[in-house]
């Protein structure tokens, strides 16, 4: 009798190694790819690929294997002396003298509070542990944010804990104290008595704080003279000066995304940096689909570069920022055409604008679809476009009946204030002899030719409040140092209008004074929480008024507080003369008639962020480039100007230069470059110093937003070394994006289950032993890929909640970069002919993020020689710190390249020092380098933003995304001692939420328990577009993704192109590629 | 040609193994013995800056443990007491002892004052009081008869074997949550520990982790 083998009894192809071949990419279907690189597949890219860690990821740079020894050597024989005995070190206990109210050690207290910003104030809940803040999350309660946060508010927790910010009060230079200070205020404010206001100018931030409304209105009461000043570098002026002409003042105009059925953005990112919370979670609540499709939205982008929204978008268009408002005029002559609306036609009639650029079948389509949806349909411009741009923007959704349904109007009452650029003026006329300048940082963002450090310093007394010294304080006569919001009482109006306190989490760690200490000293008021509960009497009818203010405090919102809907409508008289500031229009853009775009940067905003090393090292969300910006632009573009990736240019506009590192992005218009804003600054701490170019060098007046004529000569062939992320841990041919259009959903809602490899999967046999699921929580994970914008919230949360250190420029070079979390961003060409000259240059982008999927047969688990990675019974793959021995196997198995080594103790040594001297080939590198002769601990106060209930790890581990496991034993612990000994131990439904989960935005994550039928994430992942990554591996992965879904107009030139990666034309899912080595005999297609 | 090795030497590294093996096995069971939690830490008794008596305190007065441990219900971590709880009563009580010294100096300078720490386990350990006291571990369990001692030791090693045999056998300390903080609780009627902890052990649906996560975070 012939031997057969077990699978052969069972009727299975003999088990043998599986060898999967994946498809080679299919050069005529849509090709997904990452960077230019790989879609080049040049033989640096393909190095790259081969090695689990990029070269050099796993060496010592620069140093020889004896050097190291020599360095080891060195090293043991210090250790050796060093060496006290084997006992373990003394500990303290030690407790508070007095006992503290509410206070119990080892216990979270949230508290609510809100974070200031341009836009209005975000509601907050921060956890604090003894008094400390670590971690900001969202208000869930409070209306207008539903309990996302943008990455902003995730990492301002570092910059309360910022070793670098302000500590002292300077005067002329000199360090002085916080009474000196209290005595020149009080002078000023004496001789404020006598001069009624004149020659005193406080310039501010742009802010919602009643608060500070209320002291700057009694400062004007009682000092009539006094000047105010507002500067936002990017503010909403040009947008505030259209609402204030066509509708009067103190109203605001905002969009409603929920009735929102068809949407156009011209360069406005809506869903980047330019985001309301309200907003985006209201226009991915239209984009999701749990079912049916008819719900959702359709987005229309014309913008020159990849923003997040464009990345959203189902049509996009590339068009140069300054030929917007061109594009704006050609679009309002189709809507007007077709809705005959007298307003409007008798608008473009005023102007005229050559478009011969401009797809004329695209415009159309786009505004056959706006007037179809009339009512339903909504036109955004981006804030910074001219105000008349916004004037015909607002004409045309007027004609479209917008108005009450997808824009409203509201009342939002503010303090009056001048420009800077009025300001600038005042100065020099000698009106201001002192200045108060509240926040901001104008000698930095200032337009270049305000000359603004020339004017500051011609005024006399300059008195600026700041929360870092920098380059405004630098030339100031009082730098006063700025509390943080954590540290002091202020309120703030959410985005809508409600009402929001800022409630210290901690008394100001370096006594900085905020903005209000600073006014309400001024007008001889009560500043701290007796002014807040002044403002607060407006805002509640209740006459109990502590019960009102203790409920205000406890949800952290005054309900009913939104803005009231204003009874104005558009006035159509004012539009003429809001048009008359037309102007010459800039012509299209050639190779000599380059335009220059100042977006905001998505990490560090107008560079107020730019010590924020969270922050720093986020990879962008579209170039994933850390520590830097850079001049963007297409590929076309670099080839015409003959420069490449990290070459150093410089920039002409006009008599001003800049010289500034080059990145070709795929996406972006021709002949336009992108430089963000808020890097290149020059008096800012360690981890700012030396990043970026400093885009406010070319930013006039009159171009505040985009400049033209520009020219670019090449400087240096690879002058700066750009570091990104892009093309870290790439995954070639696997569909791990599933994306599809709404008709391919609707003929098939299960499309993306079995697409490419998953479309026959061979019987799956694991040599191994199934672990044994046995308790009663299954976590899993579900992503939505339709929701998903990008926006990075996730990443930075996770960080701060997960201790993970920042490791460096030099560092994520090596590909070290320790983030849990990433955003995979693809950019899929829309036709994968190779010769096609756009396939570069006109791509469509979709983000995944990605962390570790807990596979239930987790590859990492079978290749660790310790057991240092292994299952539990609830589905976690857990990583144990205490048990790993460094040796990456698991890093190396992983098919996600989710772990994260640590190559370095970047927690204690100091990652952002440099070598000055010694050692040779070592100078200028990071002191990680000098090992342990490096000086090792980390800063006191850094240590305050650590989360207690995870460790912080050390060199030589693993580490990996855990499913926030200190959040889920906390939640089972909270339950059992709930329950005692009787009760139930069943967690609440949905009680568990990730770190990632809470943050978002747009909901796309979502974090649950799997046998909880209730729970969120079992309707997710039972919906038919939800998919799992390699199903093939048989790997099980807990987490799931939705299927990204497009929602393009059948009409529009190239829809047929538009979301069709995993079905050809024919709409066959299956591309009949062979799979394994054995024969298929089964499958799910 | 003489032999160069005598006979002796066919024996040597028969010897030699012999040697190696007693020495390394020597090693081990040093290593296993005096590096082990268990004789490292198991009876650390430091001189703590007041002399506080828990004997006193607790036995003799017949104060609760959570009169001045008073979060250990509620929070992972058992507060040591603030220097106000101890002049709760040491204003009235003893008000001029010299024993109390460093409790008055800490009270007058508002210093607060330096207790040295007896159970530690590893930063990486995360143990949570709340949920055992809750569940009918009693503080005797882990810290001994701490109501009987006047200068508090560490009497169990706190090593992770040691923690896993009780979490994989639980029922050899659980008791009545009435008796958590009676450290002198015996099973009576006849019962044995095994017996009552057993029956406690399905009432009450105790089933502690042993999955690395449970404590590792």
């Amino acid at each position: 009798m012939g031997h057969k083998s077990a699978a052969d009894l069972r009727g299975l192809p003999p088990l043998m190694k599986t060898v999967f071949r994946h498809p080679p990419e299919d050069l005529t279907g849509k090709r997904y790819w990452r960077s230019l690189e790989e879609l080049a597949d040049t033989p640096q890219f393909r190095s790259w690929l081969e090695r689990e860690f990029p070269a050099g990821a796993a060496e010592l740079d620069g140093v020889s294997r004896r050097n190291f020894l020599r360095l080891m050597g060195a090293s043991m024989a210090l250790a050796g002396i060093g060496l006290s005995g084997c006992r373990r070190p003394e500990a303290y206990l030690v407790p508070y003298t007095k006992s503290v109210e509410w206070l119990i050690p080892g216990k979270a207290v949230l508290y609510t509070t809100s974070m200031p910003g341009p836009s209005g104030g975000l509601p907050l809940i921060a956890t604090t542990y003894e008094g400390r803040p670590t971690k900001l999350e969202g208000n869930p309660l409070a209306p207008s944010s539903n309990g996302g946060t943008d990455v902003f508010a995730q990492a301002t927790v570092l910059d309360l804990y910022d070793p670098e910010r302000s500590r002292t009060f300077v005067l002329n230079g000199k360090p002085a104290t916080a009474q000196q200070f209290d005595r020149d205020l009080e002078n000023i404010r004496k001789a404020l008595e006598v001069s009624k206001g004149a020659g005193i100018g406080i310039l501010t931030d742009e802010q919602t704080s009643p608060t500070r409304d209320r002291l700057l209105r009694s400062l004007k009461e009682q000092f009539p003279q006094i000047n105010f000043y507002t500067d936002e570098p990017l503010g909403f002026e040009e947008h505030q000066a259209a609402v204030r002409s066509l509708f009067g003042p103190d109203v605001a105009v905002k969009p409603t995304f929920a009735n929102a059925d068809v949407i156009v953005s011209l360069d406005c990112d809506f869903l980047g940096s330019e985001l309301t919370l309200q907003g985006v979670r209201d226009f991915s609540r239209r984009r999701r689909v749990n079912g049916s499709t008819d719900g959702m939205n359709r987005l229309y982008a014309v913008e020159n570069r990849f923003t997040t929204t464009g990345g959203m978008a189902d049509h996009r268009l590339r068009c140069a920022a300054s030929r917007i408002p061109a594009f704006a005029i050609q679009l309002a002559k189709k809507v007007a055409s077709s809705t005959t609306d007298r307003v409007l036609n008798a608008v473009v009639a005023q102007l005229n604008a050559t478009g011969g650029e401009f797809d004329d079948a695209w415009l159309s389509e786009c505004a056959n679809d706006l007037v179809a949806r009339k009512g339903r349909s909504l036109v955004l411009v981006g804030n910074r476009f001219p105000a008349w741009v916004h004037g015909l923007v607002f004409a045309m959704n007027n004609a479209l009946g917008a108005f009450g349904s997808t824009l409203e109007v509201f009342g939002a009452p503010r303090v009056k204030a001048a420009s800077l650029r009025e300001l600038a003026a005042d100065a020099k006329s000698g009106a201001i002899k002192t200045l108060f300048i509240l926040g901001g940082n104008p000698v930095y963002t200032a337009p270049a030719d305000l000359d603004w450090s020339e004017v500051q310093r011609s005024i006399p007394e300059v008195i600026r409040l700041g929360y870092y010294f920098d380059e405004t304080s630098g030339k100031a006569n009082w730098h006063v140092p700025e509390a943080h919001f954590l540290e002091f009482w202020g309120d703030q109006r959410a985005a809508d209008g409600t009402y929001l306190p800022i409630q210290p989490m901690i008394l100001p760690l370096f006594g900085g004074l905020s903005q209000i200490d600073i006014l309400a000293k001024l007008v001889a008021l009560p500043n701290g929480v007796q002014a807040i509960r002044e403002t607060f009497k407006s805002f509640t009818k209740e006459n109990d008024f502590e019960a009102a203010w203790t409920k205000f405090l406890r949800q952290g919102y005054a309900e009913k507080t939104s803005y009231e809907a204003a009874k104005v409508e558009l006035n159509p008289n004012a539009l003429p003369e809001l048009l008359k500031t037309v102007g010459q229009l800039p012509g299209p853009v050639t190779p000599s008639a380059i335009e220059i775009v100042f977006p905001a940067d998505y990490k560090v905003y107008d560079g107020r962020y730019a010590n924020n090393a969270w922050l720093q090292e986020l990879p962008d969300p579209i170039t994933k480039l850390t520590w830097d910006n850079a001049v963007l632009l297409s590929k076309s573009t670099a080839k015409a100007l003959q420069v490449e990736d990290g070459d150093l240019v410089e920039i002409s506009v006009g008599d001003r230069k800049l010289q500034a590192a080059v990145m070709i992005a795929p996406g972006h218009a021709d002949y336009s470059l992108s430089l963000s804003l808020g890097y290149g600054r020059w008096v800012v701490g360690k981890v700012g110093q030396g990043t970026g170019f400093n885009a406010y060098k070319l930013r006039t007046i009159d171009a505040p937003y985009y400049a033209t004529r520009a020219t670019v000569k090449l400087v240096q062939k690879n002058g700066h070394k750009l570091v990104q992320t892009q093309n870290h841990y790439s995954m070639e041919g696997r569909a791990l994006v599933r994306e599809g259009t709404v008709t391919d959903y609707n003929k098939n809602p299960a499309f993306a289950k079995a697409v490419w490899m998953d479309a026959d999967i061979p019987p799956n046999v694991s040599l191994y032993s199934h672990p044994p699921l046995s308790a009663p929580n299954q976590w899993a994970m579900s992503v939505d890929l339709n929701t998903c914008i990008g926006c990075s919230a996730c990443v930075v949360a996770c960080q701060a909640e997960n201790n993970i250190p920042v490791v460096g420029k030099e560092q994520v070079n090596n590909g070290r970069e320790m983030h849990w979390m990433r955003i995979d961003r693809y950019f899929a060409s829309a036709d994968g002919d190779k010769n096609n000259p756009h396939l570069e240059d006109d791509p469509e982008m979709v983000m995944q993020p990605m962390m570790c999927q807990h596979c239930e047969n987790a590859p990492c688990e079978t290749v660790c020689p310790v057991n240092a990675t292994v299952h539990n019974e609830e589905g976690l793959n857990v990583m144990v710190y205490n048990r790993c021995i460094g040796t990456r196997y698991c890093s190396n198995n992983c098919p996600f390249k989710v772990r994260r080594f640590n190559f370095f103790n970047y927690n204690d040594r100091p990652v952002l020092d440099r070598i000055e001297k010694g050692l040779p080939g070592f100078q200028g590198k990071s002191q990680l380098y000098l090992g342990p002769l490096a000086p090792w601990g980390m800063e006191e106060i850094s240590k305050m933003q650590k989360n207690p209930n995870v460790t912080v790890r050390s060199r030589g581990v693993m580490e990996k995304c855990t499913y926030c496991v200190q959040r889920i034993e906390t939640a089972k612990i909270s339950q059992r001692i709930k329950a005692g000994v009787r009760g139930d131990l069943t967690l609440p439904t949905d009680s568990v939420k990730s770190a990632c989960q809470q943050v978002c935005p747009t909901e796309a994550i979502v974090f649950g328990d799997m046998k909880d039928p209730q729970s969120r994430v079992v309707q997710l992942q039972r919906l038919p577009q939800n998919y799992h990554l390699l199903e093939y591996l048989n790997i099980q992965t807990r987490t799931t993704y939705l299927a990204r879904l497009r929602n393009p107009n059948p009409k529009m030139p190239g829809a047929g192109r538009v979301g069709r990666i995993n079905v050809d034309e024919s709409g066959d899912q299956r591309h009949g590629l062979p799979h394994t080595d054995t024969k298929p005999t089964g499958g799910n297609a | 040609m003489a032999n160069i090795f005598p006979r002796s030497a066919n024996y040597l590294p028969l010897k030699i193994i012999f040697c190696l093996l007693v020495l390394g096995g020597a090693i081990s069971a040093i290593y296993w013995y005096y590096l082990t939690p268990e004789y490292m830490r198991a009876g650390y008794q430091p001189i703590q800056p007041v002399p506080f008596s828990h004997n006193i305190h607790v036995t003799q007065l017949g104060m609760d443990c959570r009169y001045c441990h008073s979060y250990v219900e509620v929070s992972s971590h058992s507060n040591i007491p603030t220097t106000q709880t101890c002049m709760n009563c040491h204003t009235q009580v003893k008000a001029n002892s010299p024993k109390l010294a460093a409790v008055k100096q800490s009270w007058e300078s508002g210093n607060p004052v330096d207790w040295v720490k007896i159970h530690q386990v590893p930063d990486f350990a995360y143990f949570n009081h709340a949920v055992h006291v809750n569940r009918g571990i009693s503080c005797a369990s882990c810290h001994g008869d701490v109501n009987h001692m006047d200068v508090v030791y560490q009497k169990e090693p706190l090593s992770m074997g040691w923690c896993l045999n009780c979490h994989r056998h639980p029922e050899n300390n659980l008791r009545p949550v009435s008796q958590v903080f009676n450290l002198d609780w015996k099973p009576g009627n006849g019962e044995s520990q095994q017996q009552i902890g057993l029956e406690l052990r399905d009432q009450w649906d105790i089933n502690p982790p042993q999955t690395c996560a449970g404590c590792h975070r």
